[in-house]
């Protein structure tokens, strides 16, 4: 295992808190958007309280793998660049109005109108950025990105992300984040014991959950049709993972089920993790199939040496900071 | 062919919009350094005095933060971003060279996140001195993050670290390309502009109000904290742009000449002041010349020979009137904002309160656009005096430049969502400011 492989673990792990957090965080501004903003006020004041201290932190899981893929496999991050142009611009474009506007909710005086507004471009840049960045992970998971192994680009700007898993991932995402953010604040409204609140995200949980489970199945079937690479590493090494996934999905339902938030939360977040682990086990070691692939990508070997020191370093002080925000914001109701 | 055609298209939007985004974002990176220093001093009264109103400042200035810091997030992502999808070449070709300080930027700014969030949402929930604590790190990381990523613009302009043979990168050394020649003068003098830029930006902000008419003890605090920020380092900044400029004329003589407006080789060069470059004639008109004065400041000799533009092929020649333009307009203000600095000084030590005329209230108003300003026409010295490379005499920003379509859409987009956010971030601080104000207690 070459330090390119280690790296990668790294990046796979920050991808995978990314998507747990940040999409959590994601999904709760769906749930804005889904309920076309009838939210009630406290239901609202609940989600703003669970996101408000912990978003940014989440945000910057983002930055972080990025910037891992800049610095360490760099052809990569130039072929994604150029391969998916709009959907990053409309992700990030997501991305800006999403913060912007939390913030301005968040810290702003303004009239209910103005309130109303940047409540509504909220909803609406959190579930166009997941829907975006599914579809470009779609994309890549297709293997269908026309990339040559000098990381040029050589198809039309549309076609690549466009393809019916690429979509398909754009709105399962938008699904999971949702699913995510049910579990979630069910968990943190039985902390807080608010029945009524508890109710609400364990129906919504349940309902997202049973539609995510029957999304998956219809995502199998996709990749089977479409990405022949990806169902190849599936078959050859992806498996158990994706039994662990369907697995964590059931338990998740049936915890939800039984009032045990703790559980469900637990078991939902396996779910997640597992999928992307297995996606990731599947098409290794290419990361952008099929050419672009580590050995192609990566830098010399003594930058990834330096770059695992500064993250080794970085995570000492980097995890007891972040284990105590979330002690701190998360552990008492 | 096509490819090319394209390639050069592409290349005025892509820079604008690198620009625009980097200037738009560089205002709120700077507050984002030096607000966390004024909140941390504010509370860091109320912790000495027990006075409430110094609490509720740090408090006021804390929810003026967490905006900007939200904002300044989310537009620096759009950076990052940036990087791969206007310039894929650039990332592509030197990533694993120059992407250490992102690597660890990300670190800096991972940590001023989790910190920000424990101090923005911690004011009732912890101890007061762990509070004040917590807020240490937003100061630090804060203070890193715009290190680290200025070490990588200062490797644009003087890269190092590397080898090339036949076109092929070896013996790659992140650290010795992260520390250049470069590094240690301009990572200084961004940090003391952030400062700067903050501490005249709030300042100017008090003082508006003071000179409407406010006598609220809250409104005189806030100015006199800001200035003891901002006033230090004015004359700290010439030194340090001095540096800057000794840096520059060894390593980038080229971009000296275009700042200078100097077309001839000469010794005993002269300091331009003002002056219009004429290119087609090869001369800069109506300017004040001090003799000898460039050879001095550059090489601390005034018979120094100094290298003009003529010097070198066209092809490599920066836009001169933008870079001399843009220098002697931050110089000029950093020059201002010193003058101030020393009046202000020498009579806040001889009778421990501000100057009382009405003038000093308008120039800090005055200083607050300003140093603004200065910071971005600094910025275009070192970016526009950088061109036509993207890595100074490795690679040429036309062969970095995305070949997507649509750049010109995208930048028209751009300033169309910036324009949204920016009234957005105004709008929500103008709320802030109008919160009304505890009583005062002695009616002073």
């Amino acid at each position: 295992m070459g330090p390119d492989d280690l790296l990668l673990i790294v990046m796979l792990s920050a991808l995978t808190v990314y998507a747990l957090l940040g999409g959590a965080d994601f999904g709760a501004g769906v749930w804005e958007f889904i309920t076309v903003l009838r939210a009630s006020d406290k239901e609202r004041q609940h989600i703003y309280k669970a996101i408000g201290p912990v978003w940014e932190a989440n945000h910057v899981w983002l930055i972080f793998v990025l910037v891992i893929l800049m610095n360490g496999f760099p052809l990569a991050f130039a072929a994604l660049s150029r391969a998916l142009w709009l959907p990053l611009l409309m992700a990030l474009c997501g991305i800006v109005f999403r913060g912007a506007s939390f913030a301005f909710r968040s810290y702003g005086q303004e009239s209910y109108r103005e309130r109303k507004l940047w409540e509504a471009v909220f909803a609406i840049a959190s579930t166009a950025t997941p829907l975006f960045l599914g579809a470009s992970a779609g994309a890549v998971a297709s293997g269908k990105l026309a990339i040559t192994v000098t990381g040029f680009y050589e198809a039309d700007y549309l076609s690549g992300w466009l393809s019916p898993l690429a979509v398909f991932s754009g709105f399962y995402m938008i699904g999971l984040c949702a699913f995510l953010a049910a579990v979630y604040l069910f968990r943190e409204a039985d902390q807080a014991n608010d029945m009524e609140l508890v109710e609400l995200w364990r129906q919504r949980s349940l309902l997202t959950g049973i539609g995510m489970g029957g999304g998956a199945l219809g995502g199998l079937i996709l990749v089977w049709l479409e990405a022949p690479s990806l169902t190849g590493g599936f078959a050859a090494r992806g498996w158990p993972l994706i039994i662990l996934s369907i697995g964590c999905g059931i338990g998740s339902l049936i915890e939800v089920w039984r009032f045990r938030s703790k559980r469900a939360v637990g078991a939902a977040t396996g779910a997640v993790a597992a999928v992307i682990w297995g996606w990731g086990i599947s098409q290794y070691p290419a990361i952008i199939p099929p050419v672009i692939t580590s050995d192609v990508a990566k830098a010399p070997d003594n930058v990834l040496w330096i770059m695992l020191a500064v993250i080794l370093t970085g995570a000492a002080l980097l995890l007891p900071a972040l284990g105590y925000l979330f002690v701190l914001f998360k552990s008492r109701p | 062919m096509n490819m090319i055609a394209t390639t050069t298209a592409n290349l005025l939007p892509a820079r604008l919009q690198m620009a625009f985004t980097l200037g738009f974002h560089i205002v709120l990176a700077c507050l984002g350094v030096g607000m966390p220093v004024l909140m941390l001093a504010a509370e860091w009264r109320f912790l000495k005095t027990g006075d409430e109103l110094w609490r509720t400042l740090a408090r006021r200035w804390s929810k003026a933060f967490a905006v900007l810091f939200a904002v300044g997030a989310v537009t620096g992502t759009v950076l990052s971003f940036e990087l791969g999808l206007l310039w894929p070449e650039f990332i592509g070709r030197w990533g694993a060279v120059i992407g250490l300080p992102f690597t660890l930027e990300g670190f800096a700014f991972f940590l001023e996140a989790i910190f920000a969030g424990i101090y923005l949402y911690g004011w009732d929930r912890l101890p007061k001195h762990v509070h004040w604590m917590t807020g240490l790190p937003v100061a630090i990381s804060g203070f890193l993050s715009a290190f680290f990523v200025v070490t990588a613009n200062s490797w644009m302009n003087n890269p190092t670290g590397f080898r090339l043979v036949d076109g092929k990168l070896v013996d790659v050394e992140p650290i010795r390309a992260m520390f250049n020649v470069g590094t240690g003068a301009q990572t200084t003098h961004m940090l003391v502009a952030a400062y700067l830029v903050t501490g005249f930006c709030v300042a100017s902000f008090y003082a508006v109000r003071i000179a409407k008419g406010s006598g609220h003890e809250y409104d005189r605090r806030a100015l006199t904290l800001s200035l003891l920020l901002a006033l230090p380092f004015a004359p700290v900044q010439a030194f340090v742009g001095d540096w800057s400029a000794k840096v520059v004329a060894k390593s980038q003589p080229i971009k000296l000449a275009a700042m200078e407006g100097l077309f001839e080789t000469q010794r005993r060069a002269p300091l331009h002041i003002g002056g219009i470059p004429d290119l087609a004639a090869r001369k800069l008109n109506y300017a004040i010349a001090i003799p000898g004065g460039l050879s001095w400041l550059a090489y601390g000799d005034i018979n120094a020979e100094v290298k003009g533009l003529n010097e070198f092929p066209a092809i490599d020649t920066p836009p001169v009137a933008v870079v001399h333009f843009a220098f002697q307009i931050m110089v000029g203000i950093g020059t201002f904002m010193m003058c101030v600095a020393l009046w202000c000084g020498i009579v806040y030590c001889k009778t421990r309160a501000w100057p009382r005329s009405r003038f000093f209230l308008w120039s800090i108003v005055a200083l607050g656009p300003l140093s603004i300003l200065a910071m971005e026409t600094g910025w275009v010295v070192t970016e526009v005096g950088r061109q036509p490379w993207i890595v100074h005499g490795y690679m040429r920003t036309t062969e970095a430049v995305t070949q997507a379509p649509g750049v010109w859409n995208l930048f028209c987009a751009t300033l169309a969502i910036y324009l949204v956010i920016g009234v957005g971030t105004v709008a929500v601080l103008r709320q802030l400011a109008r919160l009304p104000l505890p009583e005062q207690k002695h009616g002073a």
